[in-house]
């Protein structure tokens, strides 16, 4: 008997971890590129609604080095970013992968399930497919925000030869703005992510590495939320055959 | 380079200075190990030596992009109810004082027109105010990232290229500055682009010293550094000529 499935495919994993790597570096070079003028306001205006102004993003965080490195390396690592994430969901498009992402009837339901199983509000985890409700919403809500990114980034880097896209957004500023948030919603959404392949999943790291799973370990069989669980129960001993009665022989 | 003189120059040209590799030896001297080394390459680095003719390679890639992209009929129309920058507008340049045109030791300023034309000039202030005034409100897009809403008025360089008459052969400007060796070239696309225009009015007063003064090129369609002040020469050529930012680093094209 095995347990043990090919849970994500090759095009799957190879797309991940280039994905990985090349937003970290989008991430890094992107602040070091706003560590120039960490505001939004145009010059002589003001701007409603972002209360750090004049605060740099520690130098730790940043990549690039100086303003034209940063630069440089964010507008290369860009084509790559925008060709792996095209090969991705052409792959699950192409492949049926997609049905595992997008939400269904009964996603929020199922969500606010998910979410009292993991605040201990309930007992046993909720039945779920590859994956739980939650995982869903956060996997799909990535493409979009690196749809809203790509977009955001566009208007930024060629305000007049793209002007109505720029306009689109609310102008130059704005487009600045919602290229930030964008980021910051992947950065969330990345950050819960990998806690919990930590916290809950990481059998699931094997999936990503190798491809393979094993379902006898999903949380669900685990019935795992956060540190709880976070290990499969070894399998019980076999029973201990009494000794047949000495007097008999 | 010159020493700095205004806090916001900084941003372009910090980094510039650091020795990454000593950086990455003291970090091993001090007992961190290749795991220190490591940490230290991906944070706030420029990155392995080893990319950057990878890097350079993805610039001439996006040049060829921006290029495609570029269209002479895109226009630059800030929104009306975007405030305009006024006395905010910063105020860069290179030199350690702020470059002004002494006519005292250098004569009468005149803006040079040269290389590839017909008619080569010298234009005095007077005979650049003389040629067809052009006059728009414009947002200008900083490398920083800033952006700054400003009415300019000059002539276009479209008109002055008719003018002096331009060979075919002109495929690159250089925009000569006399603020140090402040120089700056440009695909002739952009150059030609109907919002590039030789300001010396800004605001609806005639260019301060802070802004470029006598006169300056600007276009919305360039990115800051590319929009060199204090002019003294435009000269059409043949091959691209660097530029003082573009030689350091920044993107030659520099398109918005």
């Amino acid at each position: 008997m095995s347990d043990v499935s090919r849970r994500h495919h090759l095009v799957v994993r190879i797309t991940h971890w280039v994905n990985a790597i090349a937003l970290t570096i989008m991430i890094g070079s992107g602040l070091r590129i706003f560590n120039a003028y960490p505001a939004f306001a145009r010059k002589g205006d003001t701007f409603c609604c972002y209360p750090f102004e004049g605060h740099k993003i520690p130098d730790w965080l940043t990549f690039g080095g100086w303003l034209a490195g940063a630069r440089n390396w964010h507008f290369a690592m860009m084509w790559v970013l925008v060709a792996n994430g095209l090969v991705y969901l052409g792959f699950i498009y192409l492949h049926g992968e997609w049905r595992d992402l997008v939400p269904r009837r009964g996603i929020v339901h199922g969500a606010w399930q998910m979410t009292k199983f993991y605040l201990a509000l309930r007992r046993d985890h909720p039945a779920q497919d590859k994956h739980n409700a939650l995982q869903r919403l956060a996997y799909f809500s990535m493409p979009i925000l690196a749809f809203v990114s790509v977009l955001s980034g566009l208007a930024i880097w060629k305000p007049v030869q793209l002007a109505p896209l720029t306009a689109l957004l609310g102008g130059f500023v704005w487009a600045r703005y919602w290229h930030f948030l964008a980021m910051i919603s992947l950065v969330i959404v990345t950050i819960g992510h990998v806690f919990m392949v930590f916290a809950v999943d990481p059998y699931a790291l094997r999936a990503i590495v190798t491809g393979r799973y094993n379902e006898s370990k999903s949380p669900q069989r685990r019935n795992a939320r956060p540190f709880v669980n976070l290990r499969a129960a070894k399998p019980p001993l076999a029973p201990a055959t009494p000794e047949p009665p000495e007097a008999n022989k | 380079m010159s020493r700095i003189w205004l806090p916001r120059r900084r941003h372009l040209a910090e980094g510039i200075g650091v020795d990454r590799r000593a950086f990455l030896a003291a970090g091993l001297r001090a007992g961190g190990g290749a795991l220190a080394a490591l940490a230290l390459a991906g944070c706030n680095s420029k990155g392995p030596r080893g990319a950057q003719g990878t890097l350079r390679a993805a610039e001439r890639w996006n040049e060829r992009v921006e290029r495609k992209l570029f269209r002479p009929t895109a226009r630059n129309v800030p929104s009306t109810r975007a405030a305009a920058a006024g006395l905010k507008f910063p105020s860069y340049f290179i030199a350690s004082e702020m470059p002004v045109w002494d006519e005292a030791q250098r004569g009468v300023w005149r803006l040079e027109v040269s290389g590839l034309v017909d008619r080569p000039m010298r234009l005095t202030l007077d005979e650049l105010k003389a040629l067809p005034r052009s006059e728009a409100r414009l947002e200008h897009f900083c490398v920083e990232g800033w952006s700054a809403i400003a009415v300019r008025t000059g002539v276009r360089l479209s008109d002055l290229a008719r003018h002096v008459g331009i060979s075919p052969d002109t495929r690159y400007v250089d925009f000569q500055s006399f603020d140090d060796d402040y120089h700056e070239s440009w695909d002739i696309e952009s150059a030609l682009h109907p919002q590039t225009l030789i300001v010396y009015g800004q605001d609806g007063e005639m260019l301060s010293p802070e802004y470029g003064a006598p006169a300056r090129i600007y276009s919305p369609v360039k990115l800051g550094y590319k929009n060199t002040k204090y002019l003294t020469r435009i000269a059409f050529l043949a091959e691209r000529n660097g530029g003082y930012w573009s030689d350091q680093g920044y993107e030659w094209y520099g398109g918005v």
